[in-house]
């Protein structure tokens, strides 16, 4: 009894094996759809990880970090008076996995040439620390600020231009002082920086964040940017600080970029979306070509019934000979994935769409990103929807009946 | 970077200046001790005195059109002026109030009085060619530049100075420098901005000397950008009044929006 009801494994094996090799012409267009279908949904999928990814350093790096601490109020108002003084030591309080973390004074202010005047962010930084944002990367023509002390300005390309000035020459910078009275005051040019975003070197003038503060009367900076080696350590980062840092805001990029952060959970989305539906067609093919074939071994499968084969023997059959169609196409998908992804994996040069992708705060150089947690998914989900598939002909099979099969 | 020529130029420029300040001495007193600050002080004094009051026409000329407006203007010390359109109808009412940094404008059509934001201070000046900075500013040049007299001519019985005045490195001022051209009785004759590179960028110039209300000042200045010849902003008083009585309570947003 308990032989008989124990699965013959080896058998039904060799069963689905020879059963799939019957019909090679019809199984190979079968498998090659599922391994195309793999391969492209793998592609796509690594694409918009990349994409995503993009989006996400793009957030952190346009000077937000993955954490930041502001003054309350500061993000409805932004100015010097809503600055505040750090407690000593406060960067105790972060865990590990840290990259860096950067203090500055980031006010609105106006600059002006002999020709032009502009808005701007004007940032008081200490260079050293900036290698956690997009100016630690940039190209800059002529120099890049000494240290906090450097009342020189960091201009960026496109406003350098818009202002018709040049590294040596002096603009002027109007702000308001933390007494709230104007300030103003001629600086140099020390350098002209290139970001990878365009739309950053319209928005940011750096200087010394302690020539900053000494124009606007201040000992004061406006905010603490901290970024992680990974994304992941962004809530332990917050909990720690909270109770550190008394009255001030903790925050993640995801609330100071909502845009960037929601564009990032679309993609996420649009990942199972898209799989889902290829995937989703894909199993109408597997199931016709599965019922076929227990149409075809009508006579074949009653024999077997006949000679005492039980009916779950028989729908183990057809699962087994889906599973094992779906595990050799999603293989050789993965695998061809694999190889493409190796192509690009340098990176696609898209500069020629360099505007179009700026607007979506993209960089022109696009790199694909290999996820293992979405290739599990590829396979988890593949067997399981083959598994489904084989649920409708398998019925079938098991419908037969031994005589009537027999007689024909 | 200062464009002060040759050693044997400059031995030149101050022999000349010597000979004229000892030709002219007798004529005018105030040569007796030229400096360029002197100079300026006089020249920035010379319109406003401790106080006044003048009316003006100001001409904006474009390639297409012109348009001349009225107004009147007082001031007071050197760093106090309220300035009002007075035609026309269009523009009536329009005033500006500078009280020493800070400038205000009320337009009567939205019947309020706006502080005017430092990003608008280098913007035209009711659509001239004249930045609000221009109202505002010139009292600054004793505070925010070095000056020196480069060159020095007789002209029309005066000496006729030139001054180069370049800002302090960190002074407001996004002029690589200015030259002022004044005469020994501190009547402006012309003024010109020049961009860091020191290639000119606007040019104001004297089109008329003359006296009125008991002073000899010019009475006609066009301002122009350089190389745009069919575009310029001339500004003549009709009369002027010096240390007239003026009332402190004009200069406040209140008086502002008129009587």
């Amino acid at each position: 009894m308990n032989r008989a009801r124990r699965m013959p494994v080896k058998l039904l094996m060799q069963l689905s094996w020879r059963n799939i090799w019957r019909h090679r012409r019809r199984n190979a267009i079968l498998l090659s759809a599922i391994a195309i279908a793999v391969t492209g949904v793998t592609l796509l999928n690594m694409m918009m990880r990349g994409m995503q990814q993009d989006m996400m350093n793009t957030a952190i790096e346009n000077l937000t970090g993955h954490v930041k601490i502001l003054a309350p109020g500061y993000r409805d108002d932004p100015g010097i008076e809503r600055g505040f003084e750090v407690v000593e030591g406060w960067q105790t309080a972060l865990p590990g996995g840290v990259q860096g973390w950067a203090k500055r004074i980031r006010v609105p202010a106006v600059v002006m040439s002999e020709r032009e005047t502009r808005g701007i962010q004007l940032l008081g930084v200490d260079p050293v620390r900036e290698s956690i944002s997009f100016l630690g990367d940039a190209t800059v023509d002529g120099e890049r600020l000494a240290g906090p002390g450097d009342s020189r300005l960091l201009v960026g390309g496109l406003l350098t231009e818009a202002l018709d000035t040049a590294p040596g020459r002096r603009l002027v910078l109007v702000t308001q002082g933390a007494d709230g009275r104007t300030r103003e005051a001629g600086f140099r040019i020390a350098g002209v920086y290139r970001a990878e975003i365009a739309g950053l070197e319209k928005a940011f003038v750096f200087t010394g964040l302690e020539a900053l503060q000494q124009l606007l009367g201040t000992d004061k900076i406006t905010e603490i940017s901290i970024r992680l080696d990974h994304e992941d350590l962004e809530a332990p980062t917050i909990a720690g600080l909270t109770g550190s840092v008394e009255n001030l805001d903790v925050l993640s990029w995801r609330e100071l970029e909502p845009q960037a952060a929601s564009m990032v959970e679309i993609s996420d989305m649009a990942i199972y979306i898209l799989f889902v539906i290829v995937m989703g067609a894909l199993v109408f093919g597997l199931v016709n070509t599965l019922v076929t074939a227990v149409m075809e071994r009508l006579r074949e499968l009653g024999m077997l019934r006949a000679i005492g084969m039980r009916p779950r023997v028989v729908v183990a059959q057809v699962v087994v000979e889906s599973s094992i169609i779906m595990a050799i196409g999603v293989a050789t998908g993965l695998m061809l994935a694999a190889a493409m992804f190796a192509f690009v994996a340098d990176g696609i040069d898209l500069t020629a769409f360099d505007d179009s992708l700026a607007s979506f705060g993209m960089r022109p150089t696009f790199v694909p990103v290999f996820d293992i947690r979405d290739v599990v998914l590829v396979v988890v989900l593949s067997l399981a929807l083959s598994v489904l598939a084989s649920f409708y002909p398998a019925r079938r099979a098991v419908k037969i009946k031994p005589l009537d099969a027999l007689r024909r | 970077m200062r464009q002060y020529g040759t050693v044997t130029g400059c031995r030149q420029r101050i022999v000349r200046h010597a000979f004229a300040v000892v030709a002219f001495a007798s004529v005018s007193p105030a040569s007796a001790q030229v400096t360029a600050q002197s100079l300026i002080e006089g020249a920035l004094d010379l319109t406003r005195g401790t106080s006044s009051y003048a009316e003006l026409t100001m001409t904006i000329h474009r390639p297409s059109w012109e348009r001349t407006l009225s107004l009147v203007a007082w001031t007071r010390g050197r760093e106090d002026a309220l300035i009002r359109f007075t035609a026309p109808p269009k523009d009536a009412g329009t005033a500006t109030l500078k009280k020493g940094e800070r400038m205000w404008t009320y337009a009567p059509k939205i019947g309020r009085e706006i502080r005017l934001p430092s990003s608008m201070m280098s913007q035209q000046w009711a659509g001239s060619d004249f930045s609000y900075n221009d109202l505002s500013r010139t009292d600054n040049y004793l505070r925010y530049y070095d000056f020196a007299i480069i060159h020095t001519e007789p002209r029309d019985g005066h000496t006729v100075y030139t001054l180069d005045m370049v800002p302090h490195d960190d002074a407001p001022v996004v002029w690589g420098k200015e030259t002022l051209v004044l005469r020994d009785d501190y009547v402006t004759l012309g003024q010109t901005f020049y961009d860091q590179g020191f290639e000119p960028v606007k040019r104001m110039e004297t089109l008329e000397v003359g006296e009125l209300g008991g002073r000899t000042f010019a009475l006609a200045m066009r301002m122009q950008t350089v190389d745009k010849d069919d575009s310029w902003t001339e500004v003549r008083y009709l009369a002027a009044d010096f240390d007239a009585d003026v009332d402190d309570n004009l200069f406040t947003t209140f008086s502002l929006r008129g009587r």
